[in-house]
């Protein structure tokens, strides 16, 4: 063998080297999108949506900037950034405009979002959004809250890019993120508790995505399910983000009907620590629910140890 | 005699950076624990206004006026207590940075915070107290929300 020619199978074993992975990257970032036949016949209900939309905090990542359109109405048109150590994030407009917003969506468009993450053309969201969490909701309860942004009235207001570094790279890679952190999720009662109890864990661990801030994360961003709702550093700031586990045992609430209130007005009725990081707005969410449904998320959330 | 006066000088500049230094550390730290006191107070008082929002303690005119003047007295000893530079000492504050680089907007929403126990000073009226503790309510949340790091605890 002459040096060329040894130097030209190095290049073509460095080359395929190089397809092999580009090829392997290619298919485990894949989408994996539900197809149409997965919607059950369901009719569906827009103010048990109103309710998920409420818990799920939806309008507060969702909001419009000072100033744009739906920012006086307080209506989910997008535009306001969400800083993350990531990037800088524009959450999309939730309104049913046709152009910019969810308008011309089909439900098993809003449901792949939901539950798989993925947009109408098939890309990958990032996880800021957390579908990691509502992959947990029935496609039923998607389906209502599907039923009550319709409802909402349109807003014109155009979703900007993620400012991410490498975007395409990055993007295209969240699905091998997803292979590691989304898995099965779906919410399964337990037939020992209440329903009551089972509803809370449902509202906390789905539409609630409690655990998306107060779970810890491991390097790659996952969160820590063995220390779930065990409080950890805030993912997208500064400070720490407290434990929902033993708030009886240590002496954060003395009972359900406490914590309940403490959800419902918060720094209003003298309850401290629950404004910081985000959940000033989370708290005033909470406070649209039923008052059945808070109670529901207190009684789970006491229970855990 | 030289000699001794260049060490006199040098003693003297070592003496005055040292409590120069020292003072500037103790008062921060003062600062900042003098800040957290105020700020205990002021949420002890609206514990005592949301024990009767709940229906723990029933409306009393006098209560109420009592723990909004507290609130209103220590609001207005920790609009002081926010200086530059006392945003580390040694001891945790959950002050974040923001409220230096934002601070005509932070001094804004401690002023509405004051302006709010102000008013519930004169509430006399059970039907006015609730919309008053509201707006003081939402005066804490809104700094807080801003202003103050997410505690662990």
């Amino acid at each position: 063998m002459t040096r060329t020619a040894r130097g030209r199978s190095a290049v073509a074993a460095f080359a395929l080297f190089v397809v092999v992975g580009v090829a392997a990257f290619w298919l485990l970032t894949r989408p994996r999108p539900l197809a149409a036949t997965a919607l059950p016949d369901h009719t569906p209900d827009p103010m048990g949506g109103e309710v998920l939309y409420h818990v799920g905090s939806c309008g507060s990542c969702h909001k419009a900037a000072d100033g744009a359109p739906g920012a006086e109405e307080g209506l989910p048109a997008g535009s306001a950034a969400l800083p993350t150590p990531v990037g800088t994030f524009y959450p999309g407009n939730l309104t049913p405009d046709p152009e910019t917003g969810i308008g011309r969506w089909s439900e098993i468009d809003f449901v792949n979002a939901m539950t798989r993450g993925l947009s109408p053309d098939g890309a990958h969201y990032f996880p800021a959004f957390p579908y990691t969490s509502f992959a947990a909701m029935p496609i039923e309860d998607v389906l209502d809250l599907h039923a009550y942004l319709m409802s909402l009235p349109p807003v014109r207001s155009p979703t900007r890019r993620p400012d991410v570094p490498m975007l395409g790279l990055a993007r295209r890679g969240v699905g091998l993120w997803n292979r590691m952190a989304l898995g099965d999720r779906r919410f399964e009662p337990d037939p020992a508790r209440s329903a009551s109890w089972n509803r809370g864990a449902y509202l906390t661990n789905g539409p609630g995505h409690c655990g998306e801030c107060h779970t810890p994360r491991n390097w790659m961003m996952i969160p820590d399910r063995s220390r779930y709702l065990a409080g950890g550093p805030h993912p997208a700031e500064e400070g720490d983000v407290p434990s929902l586990r033993g708030l009886l045992a240590r002496g954060r609430y003395k009972d359900v009907g406490d914590l309940t209130l403490a959800l419902q007005y918060g720094e209003t009725f003298g309850y401290d620590k629950l404004s910081s990081g985000g959940m000033a707005a989370i708290q005033m969410n909470l406070a649209k629910l039923p008052e059945s449904d808070v109670r529901a998320i207190s009684e789970y959330l006491l229970s855990l140890n | 005699m030289i000699r001794n006066r260049k060490h006199t000088l040098a003693a003297a500049l070592v003496a005055t950076m040292t409590f120069a230094g020292v003072g500037m550390a103790v008062s921060s730290t003062d600062t900042i624990k003098d800040r957290q006191d105020a700020m205990e107070t002021v949420g002890g008082a609206m514990q005592k206004l949301g024990a009767i929002a709940k229906g723990e303690a029933p409306f009393d005119a006098a209560v109420v006026k009592e723990n909004a003047a507290t609130m209103e007295e220590h609001l207005r000893k920790a609009s002081t207590l926010f200086p530059e530079g006392s945003d580390t000492g040694d001891v945790e504050t959950w002050a974040k940075a923001e409220i230096w680089t934002d601070h005509a907007d932070f001094v804004m929403k401690l002023k509405t915070a004051e302006a709010a126990a102000e008013a519930m000073k004169s509430v006399t009226e059970e039907s006015a107290f609730r919309p008053a503790l509201g707006k003081l309510g939402n005066s804490c949340k809104e700094c807080h929300q801003t202003y103050r790091r997410p505690k662990q605890r």
